[in-house]
């Protein structure tokens, strides 16, 4: 049972849907958070992790990163660094939530509260990040090359040698 | 095959020896050539985009005066902004109301005596229920937990587009409250 699911996690064609949801779900939260910039910089704000003078400009880059990152991810353009840059924030992401989690804050209105509704929310919202990390993960050490723009040029462009 | 080789196995699958011979510093570089087109691409945006924002924000409380602080987004022509000391008279007053912004759950745990929950969160599910214990000749004073938190200035303005003039916001909120043991009460307990 082992050996089929390795065989099935290390497919390439596993990592290509892999690369689509990773690329997929980032380029999505991307368009929102650049589309909203003073409603992200509030999200952030509500974080209460950054320093006041650096939750603009994080708010700013942030989406952009995700945005080609993501584009990158699903074209197969740089996948390596791409997915390492997404899971770095994703591991970013679950360590600003863990940190809230734990101190009680609700990010949704930057508060402290103990509702319990309020963590259930923050855990799914965890969970969620861990399986994309892990996905993030597995796409940055497969190192599948199958259906990447890059393979495609290395095709076009490399002289085959005598 | 035993499970222990199965899994042997299986992590052996996960880590193919083959990222051992990565080129990381060329990785590194490609890395921080996005980062940096980000970058680029960002600032570019949102200097031209007409929701461009400031690059830095001013995102710290307002200082008012020695006893009133307010958050950042308190603006002139919003609802007074009372100190505790204000609050404790208005507490006072039989023509006064408190509004307490928080959720549920926190209100239950414990609240200013008297005050009535209205979560800004859940504005819509509250408000027909609230609005009759809250009529709009009183004097109505909005708080949440404290000065970190925008709920009852949020609350605040939204009332004031419900027809309420009379608002007050006590920005030291419960937390103040507590802290200074005036009287509070735990549950429902909705009458003053």
């Amino acid at each position: 049972m082992w050996r089929n699911l390795k065989s099935i996690i290390n497919s390439q064609y596993t990592i290509l849907v892999f690369r689509l949801i990773l690329g997929g779900i980032f380029i999505y939260a991307s368009l929102d958070k650049i589309a909203h910039p003073e409603q992200f910089a509030r999200i952030v704000y509500n974080y209460k992790i950054l320093p006041h003078s650096l939750i603009n400009i994080f708010a700013i880059v942030m989406p952009w990163v995700e945005l080609i990152c993501g584009i990158f991810v699903i074209g197969g353009i740089f996948v390596e660094s791409s997915s390492a840059i997404l899971s770095l924030l994703l591991i970013a992401f679950v360590i600003g939530l863990s940190v809230n989690f734990l101190r009680g804050l609700d990010i949704n209105c930057g508060c402290f509260s103990t509702d319990p509704q309020g963590k259930k929310e923050g855990a799914i919202l965890l969970i969620r990040d861990f399986v994309l990390l892990a996905i993030g993960l597995q796409i940055f050490f497969s190192n599948s090359q199958f259906a990447t723009l890059t393979s495609v040029f290395n095709k076009l462009f490399t002289r085959p040698r005598n | 095959m035993d499970d222990g080789t199965a899994v042997m196995e299986f992590m052996r699958g996960i880590e193919k020896p083959k990222h051992m011979n990565r080129n990381f510093s060329s990785m590194f570089f490609k890395a921080t050539g996005i980062i940096i087109f980000a970058f680029i691409l960002a600032l570019s945006y949102n200097s031209l985009s007409d929701r461009g924002i400031s690059l830095k924000g001013a995102w710290s409380n307002k200082i008012l005066s020695d006893s009133l602080i307010v958050p950042y987004s308190y603006q002139k022509g919003d609802p007074q902004a009372i100190t505790l000391s204000e609050a404790m008279m208005e507490f006072q007053s039989s023509n006064t109301i408190f509004l307490d912004a928080r959720l549920e759950f926190d209100y239950r745990q414990g609240h200013i005596k008297g005050a009535v929950n209205l979560p800004y969160e859940e504005f819509d599910e509250f408000y027909p229920k609230v609005a009759p214990k809250i009529a709009k000749d009183k004097i109505i004073v909005a708080y949440c937990d404290g000065t970190e938190c925008e709920s009852s200035l949020l609350l605040a303005r939204v009332l004031r587009e419900e027809g309420y003039q009379y608002l007050k916001v006590f920005f030291g909120g419960w937390a103040e409250w507590e802290k200074a043991g005036l009287p509070i009460e735990k549950g429902e307990g909705n009458s003053k």
